[in-house]
């Protein structure tokens, strides 16, 4: 039965046509959304634990606009916003008990969901989840089973679900498809999603062994002149549409008290790598320890979150 | 003590020589310090020498019996197994393979060192099976986890705690030697045993007792990990940049951003928080409370432009979830609008009341079918029955034994009364000289079913319609195959007369008298038919022969008398269904010419008409449920008992209790508005599900429905023996498994009075009162004809009381 309750928008995407010509004239350069901050510099990050009551835990986590897209808002030249900053919201029912026809389990069963709002990229999600959703819900799953204590409650069942209000762009709008694309953009919102379950889980006071939180680091190459200089650097927190191309790009879940990583995702190609000449690493090894730094700033606002929230089920 | 006892005895001098020690015999003891001395000599003579205590040597020496070359031997074994043994534990601590590796001796474990010795994917196909890498912590004891003081330990648990222990008294011997190289960091407590398996919540405690008394240095771990410290994660390890210079750094930019940190001694209050303020749309959901400093600007609008502003709708609260949705809200309101009962309308002015009421009264008409609403024509059904103009009526049942020629003798009557035009018969004897079944061409004009045409026999009752001058017959024709025969106790309960069809062949009529011939004639007896046309069939077989036809008679007749027919309603006419002699024409053949009397036709028509109780209240026994066609998706037919029935009445179908509304009817397959008891009808009817229509089930008129029941007294005519035992009760269509829990009494066949009461069991031929019950409710009530069955064969037929 169609949805008449709701004013849907259009099933398909709806990209205004962006001609040749235009994407090389020099105007629309400078509409290209640009790196302003500093490689190892991360985004901030608005983190809010406990808003729905009627779950047991819950937060909304969202980054802050990048310099360009700020700019644009405050100043639109067109009516393509130049990137997105990442919304998403977390919900944490249970531990509830397992249903009768569920087999027996002597661990906390978790599930996760992760679903992309229909409006929340580019190109508009279907209803049901995909597979890009569910690969996301797997890692996910894999990120927190590490710091849930799971065999404190057995047979019960936790439902995470995170709905994504805004998603990181997979490239600049304006530029064509190109050999080094992939889904970057989907490894921000895991990031994303590991920082808000863990903030909701704590909110939902399950225990755990630590906070855990997500980081991205990435190997980006910004010159379009493929001079010797232009080989990749390492960016922590990239925002996808600020970069030309990405090689590669990392997610870690990291728990900082014990030093762990529980989900670990790398991706591209990352033998290109420019690092220090004594640096004896090599770039994956870079992008990771990249990642766990920008996983240990994120969590930095993950304790501070569920500090407060912890607060004020307290106060 | 056994060896004492001997010596006390002094049983033996050879006892004494083992008990050197306490003996100071000076021979014994001389000879032995000189097989000592032996020894020892050997011993360091020998290559390599030896050396050996002298306890060992007179050891070994009273073991074999002071002989000096075997001692020497063992002596010598002796040592080098013990070389042996020792070289081994001095190479054991030696090994590089501790249960765990070394803990890391930076701060921060680096993805390089994890995978320094990890050739990244270029690893050799050799070398694959050797890149295990040890678990970096203690794993999670699996045991040891038990609870120090509440409730009783499992012997496992027992057994583990106690291992524990043992190791904890081992590893402080093992931590009391730091290697002075190690930084004093305070390391993340697992990693600090080597080797010591810990519970999961032992760790966890050490970890939160450790955690304050941190000792932290500049750039710590925990430092950065601890919560109050929001730092930039940048500024982390300027310690490991000087004290550890083999610690690679992330690039040459992070290096200089390191070094920053370092000049700076407060790196919080220059780096900024990565806290950020919630954004416009963050602060709808969080509240005003942590509200933006300054509003977000939508990027479609410019500076000035709110996007709450431009709906108007700056006084718009944050949504906080904790109210109904909107969904809620709407499903909510809908709800109410189904549930709203004239109870709340109570407290309104009197018209809002009835307006609600009427509006409570509609709602609660609703529903998902569409209801069919069909104007009745509020005849007189009864004064329209007297003015019509229709001609009688009669139904009749063919029966008789199996293979008589039943459906062939209709076959040729419908035939020849032109119901069957000549084409249709030509096709079916086509068809079936091609299944080599030529003789029954007639009789598939009534068997319609592919199985009936292959087996050759009816299986189920079939009716026809035909019309004389002067009546509308209505053939039921009957199966007479014994299996079959509750199909033929449903059409005989639809006829008025019988006609009862019987082999004259020889051998067949002997054999069909044994069979359903009797059978039969005591069924339609017992369903309330009055008058029987014996047709004597397959005359032509016995050349017309006039005695074979009076013997034939002769006995029948004498049968159906004392089954209880008058002599007066039985006839019998000599014909053959196969040539159609004698059926609706006279016989041409010679040897027929004794016979005067009618033909079959004439012999039917002759049938006076029959009254039906149109006054009584409607009863009809379904006997098909089918689907018309698409004006009717749903029919019914049967013959109406009793009563009478207009299009648009409202009837009750018994015993699902379902109402239902006749749409419209036919009789005796022409439309009609009306049909009165004794005609045939199909009745399309709307406003019923159809699973609650079974053929047998009883159409009766709401105002007075036939009740149902689950036991009756019946007065019957046993056929068979009777005592209380499992039967099959039979009206028409309906058959129910019951049993007849009690014999009344036996009765006087004509007077009625009880002969004997209680019978245990009663013969064939003598009517008893018998209480008959059911396991399911079954509509039946008084003055009904029932037949009970048993084993496959009728034991009993009798009226309902």
């Amino acid at each position: 039965m169609a949805d008449r309750r709701r004013i849907n928008g259009p099933p398909g995407g709806t990209r205004p046509p962006v001609f040749a010509s235009l994407q090389e004239s020099s105007t629309d350069i400078a509409n290209r959304a640009q790196r302003q901050r500093q490689p190892t510099e991360l985004r901030k990050i608005f983190l809010k634990a406990g808003l729905i009551p009627t779950a047991s835990g819950s937060s909304y986590l969202e980054f802050e606009p990048s310099a360009s897209l700020a700019a644009a808002r405050s100043n639109p030249k067109s009516l393509i916003p130049p990137s997105s900053a990442l919304k998403l919201a977390c919900t944490v029912h249970g531990p509830k008990p397992l249903p009768r026809s569920a087999a027996f389990s002597p661990n906390l069963v978790l599930t996760t969901h992760v679903k992309y709002a229909p409006f929340a990229a580019r190109k508009r999600k279907g209803h049901i989840r995909d597979a890009s959703e569910r690969d996301l819900g797997v890692h996910l799953e894999t990120a927190l089973r590490g710091a849930i204590i799971a065999e404190r409650w057995p047979k019960s069942g936790l439902d995470i679900t995170l709905t994504i209000i805004e998603a990181e762009d997979d490239r600049w709008w304006g530029d064509a498809p190109d050999s080094h694309d992939a889904s970057w953009g989907m490894m921000n919102v895991l990031a994303g999603c590991i920082t808000a379950a863990s903030a909701a889980i704590a909110d939902a006071h399950i225990d755990c062994l630590d906070l855990v939180s997500g980081g991205v680091a990435a190997l980006v190459s910004d010159d379009s002149s493929q001079s010797a200089s232009s080989a990749p650097r390492l960016m922590l927190d990239i925002d996808p549409a600020e970069h030309r191309s990405i090689l590669s790009a990392c997610v870690v879940a990291y728990m900082p008290a014990r030093d762990e990583i529980t989900e670990l995702w790398l991706k591209g190609d990352s033998s290109r790598a420019a690092l220090d000449r004594n640096d004896g690493r090599t770039g994956h090894e870079a992008l990771i320890d990249g990642a766990v730094d920008a996983a240990r700033g994120a969590n930095t606002v993950l304790a501070e979150a569920v500090r407060e929230s912890i607060a004020r089920s307290f106060a | 003590m056994s060896r004492h006892r001997i010596k006390d005895v002094d049983y033996d001098d050879d006892d004494f020589y083992d008990d050197d020690d306490e003996l100071a015999d000076p021979e014994e003891q001389e000879f032995l310090q000189q097989c000592t001395t032996a020894v020892l000599q050997q011993l360091r003579a020998g290559q390599p020498s030896v050396t050996a205590t002298k306890e060992e040597v007179q050891d070994a020496l009273w073991h074999y019996y002071n002989d000096i070359d075997k001692s020497v031997n063992y002596l010598r074994g002796k040592r080098e197994k013990e070389a042996a043994k020792l070289q081994k534990s001095k190479i054991q601590p030696g090994l590089p393979v501790p249960a765990y590796p070394a803990p890391p001796s930076t701060a921060h474990f680096s993805a390089a060192d994890f995978f320094r010795d990890c050739p990244w994917l270029n690893i050799p196909s050799h070398r694959k099976s050797e890149i295990l890498i040890e678990p970096l912590y203690p794993r999670l004891g699996l045991l040891g986890g038990a609870p120090e003081n509440g409730g009783k330990l499992s012997k496992l648990a027992a057994l583990a705690a106690a291992r524990k222990k043992k190791e904890g008294e081992k590893a402080p011997s093992l931590s009391e030697t730091p290697t002075p190289s190690t930084p004093k960091l305070e390391q993340p407590t697992p990693l600090d045993h080597s080797g010591t398996s810990r519970s999961l919540r032992d760790r966890l405690a050490a970890s939160g007792r450790s955690t304050p008394k941190a000792p932290e240095g500049p750039g710590s771990l925990r430092r950065l990990a601890t919560p109050s410290a929001s730092s930039h994660p940048i500024p982390k390890r300027p310690e490991a940049e000087t004290k550890r210079p083999s610690v690679p750094e992330l690039s040459g930019s992070m290096q200089r951003v390191v070094l920053e940190a370092k000049e700076e001694p407060e790196p919080q209050q220059t780096m900024p928080t990565i806290r950020a303020s919630p954004s416009t749309f963050a602060s709808t959901i969080v509240g005003a409370a942590t509200g933006p400093t300054a509003a977000e600007p939508s990027h479609l609008h410019s500076t000035s432009s709110d996007l709450l502003r431009i709906y108007g709708q700056d006084h718009a609260e944050p949504f906080d979830f904790a109210a109904p949705s909107p969904d809620d809200v709407v499903l909510n309101a809908q709800n109410a609008a189904k549930g709203m009962k004239s109870k709340s309308a109570a407290t309104k002015s009197a018209a809002v009341k009835k307006g609600q009421s009427d509006l409570a009264d509609g709602v609660k008409e609703l529903s998902v079918e569409d209801k069919v609403t069909v104007k009745s024509k509020n005849l007189d059904v009864i004064s329209e029955y007297k003015k019509s103009t229709r001609k009688r009526s009669a139904n009749f049942v063919v029966i008789g034994h199996v293979d008589a020629g039943k459906s062939t003798l209709m076959g040729r009557l419908l035939a020849d009364q032109g119901a069957i035009d000549q084409r249709t018969l030509d096709r079916y004897r086509r068809e079936a000289e091609k299944i080599g079944k030529g003789s029954f061409a007639l009789a598939w004009v009534l068997d319609q079913g592919s199985e009936e045409r292959a087996r050759g026999v009816t299986i189920d009752i079939a009716t026809n319609q035909f019309e004389t001058d002067k009546t509308a017959f209505t053939i039921v024709d009957a199966p007479g195959h014994r299996d079959f025969v509750p199909n033929m106790i449903a059409g005989a309960s639809q006829a008025d007369f019988a006609v009862l069809v019987i082999d004259s062949s020889v051998g067949s009529f002997e054999s069909g008298l044994k069979g359903q011939t009797k059978e039969h004639a005591l069924l339609v007896r017992s369903m309330g038919v009055q008058k029987i046309v014996v047709a004597v069939n397959k005359m032509d077989t016995v050349q017309w022969d006039r005695e074979r036809f009076e013997e034939i008679e002769q006995q029948i007749s004498a049968f159906l008398t004392t089954a209880g027919f008058q002599d007066s309603n039985i006839s019998f006419v000599p014909c053959s269904g196969v040539l159609g002699d004698n059926i609706s024409r006279r016989t041409n053949d010679p040897h027929a010419s004794w016979y005067k009397g009618h033909t079959l036709i004439e012999e039917l028509e002759t049938s006076e008409p029959y009254t039906h109780a149109l006054e009584k209240p409607l009863r009809m026994t379904i006997g098909d449920v089918f689907r018309g066609g698409v004006q009717s998706p749903l029919s019914i037919s049967g013959r109406i008992d009793a009563g009478s029935l207009q299009m648009g009445d409202h009837i009750l179908i018994m015993p699902s209790g379902e109402t239902a509304t006749v749409r419209s009817l036919e009789v005796d397959s022409q439309p009609s508005d009306w049909a009165v008891a004794g005609q045939n009808v199909v009745l399309n009817i709307a406003n019923i599900d159809p699973i609650h229509l079974r053929s047998g089930d009883v159409v009766c008129r709401p105002s007075s429905p036939i009740p149902t029941i689950t036991s009756f007294t019946a007065k019957v005519l046993a056929f068979e023996h009777l005592m209380p035992m499992q039967v099959d009760v039979h009206r028409g269509r309906l058959h129910v498994p019951g049993r007849i829990s009690k014999l009344v009494a036996s009765l006087d066949k004509a007077s009625g009075a009880a002969i004997k009461k209680r019978p245990k069991i009663v013969g064939p031929g003598v009517v008893v009162r018998v209480v008959v019950e059911m396991d399911q409710a079954v509509p039946l009530e008084a003055p009904t004809r029932v037949v009970l069955r048993a084993g496959g064969s009728t034991v009993a037929a009798g009226l309902l009381e």
